[in-house]
């Protein structure tokens, strides 16, 4: 690329900034500036007053701003008029407030309560009622069996003494009988002789 | 809003003429650097950022110098009718000199209008301003070693592409003069012009 005389650039640079504008160019230019400048500050302002006017212009806004004027004029005679408050009395009158509430609070409170440890203990009756009564059937049931134990061994003692008196009187009508068969044997055997002899 | 018409008011008064010569410079044209004032100080009261500014005098520079190349750029897009056409401000009274001066200033100032926005602000500070380095680089919050660099790394550019533009224009020009050769008879030697 080909490069162009420095010194060429510097003269036309020098020539650029050796150009001024005419003097009255000058204070015209800033005359122009200054008008526009406080033109728009007017106009601005203008256009403000102008928007106020039209707001103010519809009867909606008048009537509200005529309601707003009279709600501060009703509020302000209220604040003024207002009587002054003793104090101490004030002060007594919250205290005693503050007492019977206090009072409602801790009776619903000790009522709620009351309520609540009577459910308790008829629960804990019926929870103790129900187990002494399974411990009272428990104890009669051990009882009866034992009783019935008793009274089955009672029952095999009977039993066995019977069995053991009837088994000796068997064996005496045992022996009774060979008795019996040894007199009838000799009966017999004398009557056989008796006959023998007589024939 | 009303201390920012008086802190413009100031402004105006304190460095009006040095921007409307500034203007006046970078656009070659009186009317034009009016216009520019005008806009510029009608962007300054509506713009937000000029309260945020440290150096109020800096920024309206900064934006009066983008505003003038701004116009620059739109001016080679859109190029002027005859009846927008008026006296380039000049010092030179002869008219061919203003011609010549006035496309010779057109291109250097295009070829400026092409530079980044620090540089070319330094670069118009130091060379068309004709401000001292320490005062430059206090404006735009530098070293006075940076600002040299910027405008030297500028002028280099400026070089290049001015004669980068004079390459292209001369090749031109001689394109046209063969040309403008070619119908004539080979047997007859016609001077360049006609």
């Amino acid at each position: 690329m080909s490069k162009i005389d420095e010194n060429q650039i510097h003269r036309q640079l020098k020539a650029l900034s050796q150009i001024k504008p005419g003097s009255e160019a000058t204070s015209r230019a800033i005359q122009r500036v200054r008008e526009t400048l406080i033109n728009k500050e007017k106009t601005r302002q203008c256009t403000g007053t102008r928007i106020r006017r039209k707001i103010f212009k519809s009867p909606i806004t008048k009537f509200a701003a005529a309601a707003v004027l009279l709600i501060g004029l009703g509020y302000a005679t209220g604040r003024l008029s207002a009587p002054t408050v003793d104090t101490e009395e004030l002060r007594a009158a919250l205290r005693q407030d503050l007492l019977e509430e206090m009072n409602e609070r801790w009776q619903s409170a000790f009522a709620a309560g009351c309520a609540q440890i009577k459910e308790e203990l008829q629960r804990q009756i019926r929870r103790d009622l129900t187990e002494f009564a399974v411990q009272t059937l428990a104890a009669s049931g051990s009882l009866t069996n034992q009783r019935l134990m008793e009274l089955i061994q009672l029952i095999e003692a009977t039993r066995w003494r019977e069995r053991q008196q009837i088994a000796a009187a068997l064996e005496q009508i045992e022996q009774e009988k060979i008795l019996l068969r040894n007199g009838l044997l000799a009966v017999a055997a004398r009557t056989n002789e008796l006959l023998s002899t007589k024939q | 809003m009303r201390d920012r018409q008086k802190e413009l008011l100031e402004l105006l008064d304190k460095s009006g003429a040095n921007l409307y010569a500034l203007l006046t410079r970078l656009t070659l044209r009186e009317d034009i650097a009016e216009e520019l004032m005008q806009e510029l100080f009608i962007k300054l009261i509506n713009s937000r950022s000029f309260d945020k500014a440290g150096n109020r005098q800096a920024y309206t520079r900064r934006a009066a110098i983008n505003l003038a190349f701004d116009w620059r750029r739109r001016q080679k897009r859109n190029p002027l009718r005859l009846d927008q056409v008026r006296e380039p401000a000049s010092n030179d009274s002869s008219p061919l000199g203003k011609l010549v001066q006035a496309e010779e200033l057109d291109e250097i100032l295009n070829a400026i209008g092409q530079l980044n926005k620090v540089p070319r602000e330094a670069f118009v500070m130091r060379y068309i301003q004709e401000e001292p380095y320490d005062y430059i680089a206090k404006q735009l919050d530098k070293t006075s070693h940076h600002v040299r660099a910027l405008c030297s790394r500028a002028l280099n550019h400026l070089r290049d592409v001015l004669g980068s533009n004079r390459h292209k224009s001369f090749e031109k020009e001689t394109h046209n003069v063969k040309n403008r050769r070619k119908p004539n008879p080979p047997s007859v030697e016609s001077p360049l012009t006609d």
